[in-house]
């Protein structure tokens, strides 16, 4: 077995180089004269060209195909996550921390709630119906205009005390904060099989704060409760104004200058708060810190 | 006690083996080389990219830890793959070469021993006899009639007298000395040994053999090749969009994961495994026929041969001495040369021939070894020189037993060949009981038994020998010399009873007989005739456009009559020489050019300068060294090699190694090849045919076709690995396939179909085409670098792109939607992002739904990979030409590429660092019609190829 590599000095290589991005003698150009790649560079734009097309014709289908109000498959979507406001994320998930004689440090977290509600004024909440009856809002036709369902209003002013219109600070500034809690949205999900009607409870981590009293807490709407008529949610194209009922928690007996973990859950029949992968999956777990 | 002493100071008298690589720098070798520095570096990044990620957050995910240490246990598996496969092919030959202990008779204290040979010392005296191997270099202190084979050292094919005289300065020349690891045809005689070990000249020559250096083989520069061609491209791509990604703002720590990726997408971890094992496939079926292949390369090397420098003896023909012609009653009549000799058709039935065969017969002191009844008599040993043994089985062949014959015609007196009368005799009794006449018979050199005659025997009639007769025994002797046969005479006499009674004392010394005046009665010509299976072999070779030159030590006339009967030289070309005679001009007026044959001597040879031999190498296109030395041959290798081509040499002679090794791929010969050969060649002949070297040929092509092949499937996924990065990294989507899928695809679903590949049978082609050229006929081409990425590999992206939309559609999250997500999509404090539904999804949700993604593409890509597999079956033939069933393995694969696909969307695969999840049954379908799509374009694409060819479209789609 022998010698086929030849030593080649670096000025060979350049040389070769050189030669092959220009080669004067055929006209050579990276190894192809101008002509064949002209046709080459055709070739590949026609059959991009047509495989674009087969791509654009295979997702057309597939559009065509998908039912436009409710998606194909919920199988990855079985029980609805829970987020808090005001969401400040640490290093490990929400962690609200504040001084109460701040002002500054609590500012931002009354105003990312006075945000968040702004699009539950009653002027945003225009278009949606009042209900009251407490019932699953079942619409199996399109009976509002343009062929909607309708939605029922959810307007800040029903979170009272925590609403931001009595007191604008939420009560962060006597360390008594209100936090509001929301339930994402699914389509079509019912929340519990009979009628009860699903309730946030918010307690301490047990285990970390066994010698504390319990959490004390008000919630608003009264009992925590998101109302029944408020689902099943129809989805965006049908129901184009829904807003997501929400349940504000008002915090009366936080130890200060203590770091706690709270965690509300919600309980439902069809809400499971116990998938180890996923914390937000039917609960929400902060930690409050209050410095006076 | 003393040679203990010795022994101890000089060593064990053997050859040290040629110096080997310790395993551990091969080891370290498997480890780093190739792809595996690239994946070291990707290693690397997932350690700094964890590094980074701890130092800012103590609790930073370990998925990138997890993900180095994969890479490091793939690099580490598959390098001990290769070792493994690579230990192994070295054991095959390494067994193979180890040789059976051999022992020697020696005398020390007076006594007899037999010992290893090896336990020889400096001093010893052995004892040696025919048939054995001389055990060291030795003083001959007495012989009997010792004649040894020095042809593995000198090259010289006659056997030479040993004795006790010094009869040359030089050592080499010296009729004294045996050498080691030559055999001692016939006689006995005692030695002192004055050399052992690597100090004999044996071994000094074998030593100088394994210093000239091996360098790299053919496939191992394409496969560097390759390799540079991938790096260069995951490099390149991965530094450019590490550039973009910095650009469009992504933080330097996600940039470096996008690099990994790249990287990983890039790599085909699972080529060289499925490289090195295809090729130790290849060895072990080479084995089966004969061919035994020393390192896994060599069996490529021999696949893009364009010259092959065959010895004569014993490769191209039968090594055996067989009659080939008889002439007497003035007419040359044809033997039986095949390598049973059942069919003589000449004619028996004049008495002649009963006077020819009885002197046949009787002038003959070979016989056959004792103990070989049931032997068929072709394969039956014979003591005696390799002419007589011709003679011997000859007439064994045609009269039926020759020892009972003799026994009848018992031998009165003889005098043996010798150089001088160059003739031999012997007088017997004849069987017939009322014939009380002795019969003198004689056999010699033609010329000098037509000087003894004065009578020539036609049709069972004694003439008198007139100028016609001679003229007609010239005209034979010419005919049959000029075919390179060797011709010997025959003659008789009965003589008078009245002068030589029953009981009348025969002296050889004084010879009271008469040895002139006898009766010629005929002339036989023997010649080692050509292998039955070369014809068809050279045929072949022809075909497939590589050029066969004969290098032999043998007379030209004999060279070239033998490779005209092989076809060397076509039936229908001429010589210079030719040319001359046929025109009656001088040989110097000829136009050179005409001639397509030549034969050379290795006078003209040495006469010659490397420009003219390059112009003969270059002009003539049937080439026939004669008459030349074993140093000529390395001569020849170097002319060849200057041509561009790459040369075969077989060799079995020690001084043949040096060839060997300069050769591309050097031969030894299995059973003529001496250890040396054996060590410096590339591969082994087990049945010393020329034809195994065909096929072997044959499959050296065979398995750079599937090499191409088997990188075309593997090179086709990487693009579709790499543009969901790509198309992450732009276009801001959600992941569409994660590392630890890629590196299942690459490790898992593919190894099997890509190692089945190997077993695909040659397309029709594969012997009809000229040899590969090494420096323009890549293995990886741009034909299919640009096919393989730029069109299937787009396509397959294309489908998985298509399983991925899909997934996310049905689930909710519409493509539209999907665009420039990525930052919302990743967000860890984002626990209601909104899909195209208006449902609010959390992060392990989405999470979740990502890892279906991947499962999906992952599938997807498996699918159309089995399109691939089939695909890539033939490269211009139809799938259905080559049979879509005939390699089983093709479909153990794909059933491989199912069942573990299988195995880890359905459930095995949720292990957290894996991420696969159940994916719907509906999912494996997605990429179906794209799979079709692959299949229906290919055949397209080969259908067009096979009718244009020359065409742009075979030019540029051909690979």
């Amino acid at each position: 077995m022998a010698a086929l590599q030849e030593k080649k000095t670096c000025s060979q290589r350049m040389e070769e180089f050189r030669h092959y991005c220009w080669n004067p003698d055929t006209g050579q150009l990276l190894g192809r004269t101008l002509s064949k790649w002209v046709w080459i560079s055709l070739y590949y734009v026609a059959f991009y060209v047509v495989m674009s097309g087969l791509f654009a014709l295979a997702i057309y289908t597939l559009m065509c195909t998908i039912d436009p109000y409710t998606p194909d498959y919920q199988d990855q979507l079985k029980s609805p996550g829970v987020t808090l406001r005001p969401d400040v994320y640490g290093e490990r998930g929400l962690e609200i921390f504040y001084n109460v004689s701040d002002k500054t440090s609590w500012k931002d977290l009354t105003q990312t709630l006075h945000t968040f509600l702004s699009g539950y004024t009653p002027a945003a909440q225009e278009e949606n119906i009042n209900c009251s009856f407490e019932q699953y809002f079942i619409q199996k036709e399109f009976r509002a205009p343009n062929h909607t369902k309708f939605s029922c209003k959810f307007t800040a002013d029903m979170l009272q005390n925590c609403s931001g219109l009595t007191d604008p600070n939420f009560g962060f500034e006597e360390g008594k904060p209100c936090f509001i809690i929301k339930m994402n949205r699914i389509v079509n999900f019912l929340p519990s099989n009979n009628n009860t009607a699903p309730r946030v409870d918010c307690t301490f981590l047990e285990e970390n704060h066994k010698d504390f009293t319990p959490l004390e807490v008000d919630y608003y709407p009264s009992n925590g409760t998101f109302s029944l008529h408020y689902f099943p949610y129809y989805g965006k194209k049908a129901q184009p104004h829904y807003s997501n009922p929400l349940v504000a928690a008002k915090f009366l007996n936080i130890p200060k200058n203590k770091e706690v973990i709270i965690v509300c859950k919600i309980i439902a029949e069809n809400v499971s708060f116990d998938n180890p992968h996923d914390p937000y999956e039917g609960k929400v777990e902060f930690k409050l810190k209050i410095q006076k | 006690m003393r040679a203990a002493e010795i022994l101890a100071r000089d060593g064990p008298n053997v050859l040290s083996p040629p110096k080997e690589t310790p395993e551990i720098i091969k080891f370290l070798k498997q480890m780093i080389g190739g792809f595996s520095s690239l994946l070291w570096a990707g290693a690397v990044l997932c350690f700094i990219a964890y590094l980074i990620e701890f130092s800012k957050d103590k609790s930073a995910s370990l998925d990138n830890l997890y993900l180095g240490g994969v890479l490091i246990v793939v690099v580490i598996l598959t390098g001990m793959f290769a070792y493994y496969q690579e230990a192994k092919s070295t054991n095959i030959i390494a067994s193979f070469t180890k040789m059976i202990p051999r022992n020697a008779l020696v005398i020390r204290n007076g006594e007899k021993y037999e010992i290893p040979a090896e336990h020889l010392v400096l001093g010893d005296i052995v004892e040696i006899k025919g048939g054995d191997q001389i055990p060291a270099d030795i003083r001959i202190l007495t012989s009997q009639g010792c004649k040894v084979d020095n042809s593995s050292l000198t090259g010289e094919s006659e056997p030479q007298f040993r004795s006790c005289e010094v009869t040359h300065e030089n050592p080499l020349e010296s009729k004294n000395i045996g050498f080691y690891s030559t055999t001692c045809l016939e006689g006995t005689a005692t030695g002192m040994v004055i050399n052992t070990g690597d100090r004999t000249v044996i071994g000094r020559i074998a030593s100088l053999a394994s210093s000239v250096g091996h360098e790299k083989t053919p496939i191992a520069i394409e496969i560097e090749h390759f390799v540079h061609i991938v790096a260069g491209v995951a490099v390149s791509i991965g530094i450019v969009f590490f550039i973009i990604a910095i650009c469009m703002k992504y933080r330097v720590l996600d940039a470096v994961i996008f690099l990994i990726g790249i990287i990983l997408a890039n790599v085909p971890e699972g080529l060289v495994a499925a490289v090195t094992v295809s090729l130790s496939l290849t060895a072990k079926r080479m084995a089966k026929k004969n061919c035994l292949v020393k390192n896994l390369e060599a069996v490529e090397t021999l696949g893009s041969t364009s010259i092959i420098c065959s010895d004569k003896t014993g490769t191209l023909t039968q090594n055996r001495m067989t009659v080939a012609h008889l002439w007497f009653d003035n007419e040359i009549y044809q033997a039986d040369t095949s390598e049973n000799q059942k069919d003589q058709i000449f004619d028996q039935s004049s008495a002649t021939w009963t006077s020819l065969s009885k002197i046949v017969m009787l002038c003959n002191r070979a016989e056959f070894k004792s103990g070989q009844e049931s032997v068929p008599i072709m394969k039956k040993i014979v003591m005696g020189d390799a002419s007589e043994a011709a003679l011997l089985k000859f007439s064994e062949v045609v009269m039926g037993d020759v020892i009972e014959r003799r026994k009848k015609n018992r031998k009165v007196v003889e005098i043996p060949f010798n150089s001088v009368n160059k003739f031999q005799l012997s007088i017997h009794e004849t069987d017939d009981p009322n014939d009380k006449r002795f019969l003198l018979v004689m056999k010699g050199a033609p010329e000098r038994i037509l000087e003894k005659c004065s009578t020539i025997m036609i049709n069972g009639q004694e003439q008198p020998l007139d100028e016609s007769s001679v003229k007609a025994f010239q005209d034979a002797y010419m005919e049959l010399g000029g075919l390179g046969e060797r011709v010997l005479g025959f003659c008789h006499l009965y003589l008078p009873e009245d002068e030589f009674p029953d009981n009348y004392s025969f002296d050889v010394e004084s010879m009271n007989f008469p040895t002139s005046d006898l009766c010629f009665v005929g002339l036989i010509s023997l010649i080692d005739p050509p292998r039955s299976t070369v014809p068809d072999a050279v045929i072949k070779c022809r075909s497939a456009g590589i050029k066969v030159i004969m290098v032999t030590g043998d007379h030209p006339i004999t060279a070239k009559a033998i490779a005209r009967s092989v076809g060397i030289i076509s039936a229908n070309s001429e010589t210079v020489e030719d040319i001359a005679k046929r025109l009656k001009i001088p040989v110097e007026k000829v136009n050179k050019r005409e001639a397509k044959a030549a034969v050379v001597s290795g006078m003209e040879l040495k006469e010659m300068s490397p420009e003219q031999l390059d112009e003969l190498l270059a002009n003539h296109t049937e080439i026939v060294f004669a008459r030349t030395s074993p140093q000529q041959k390395l001569v020849i290798v170097e002319g060849c090699q200057r041509q561009n081509a790459i040369v075969a040499v077989t060799g079995d002679g020690v001084n043949d190694s040096p060839a060997l090794k300069k050769a591309d791929i050097g031969i030894a010969m299995g059973c003529a090849g001496s250890d040396a050969a054996k060590i410096a060649a590339d591969m082994v002949l087990l049945d010393d045919n020329f034809s195994s070297i065909v096929t072997g040929i044959e499959e050296g092509r065979l398995i750079f076709d599937n090499l191409k092949k088997i990188i075309a499937f593997t090179l086709t996924k990487n693009i579709a690995e790499l543009i969901p990065f790509l198309i992450f990294i732009i276009a801001g989507v959600p992941l569409p396939i994660g590392t630890i899928a890629i590196l299942f695809i690459d490790l898992g679903t593919d190894i099997i179909p890509s190692i089945a590949l190997a077993y695909e049978k040659a397309e029709s082609d594969i012997m009809n085409r000229k040899p590969r050229h090494k420096k323009k006929d890549r293995l990886v081409n741009h034909q299919l670098a640009l096919y393989s990425y730029l069109q299937i590999g787009i396509l397959q992206s294309v489908g998985g792109f298509f399983a991925y939309f899909t997934v996310y559609t049905v689930q909710g999250f519409k493509p539209d939607l999907l665009l420039y997500l990525r930052p919302l999509w990743e967000n860890d404090s984002l626990n209601d992002l909104e899909d195209s539904y208006g449902q609010e999804w959390t992060k392990y949700q989405r999470q979740y739904l990502e890892w279906t993604g991947y499962t999906a593409y992952f599938v997807a890509v498996m699918v159309q990979q089995i399109a691939d597999v089939i695909i890539r079956k033939t490269r211009i033939n139809s799938v259905f030409q080559q049979g879509l069933f005939r390699n089983k393995y093709i479909w153990v694969g794909i059933a491989s590429q199912i069942i573990i696909a299988v195995i880890l969307s359905s459930g095995f695969g949720s292990i957290p660092v894996l991420n696969f999840t159940t994916l719907r049954i509906q999912y494996w379908f997605v990429a179906v019609p794209y799979a079709i799509v692959i299949w229906l374009y290919d055949e397209f694409r080969k259908l067009l190829v096979r009718h244009y060819p020359g065409s742009w479209w075979d030019k540029t789609m051909y690979y």
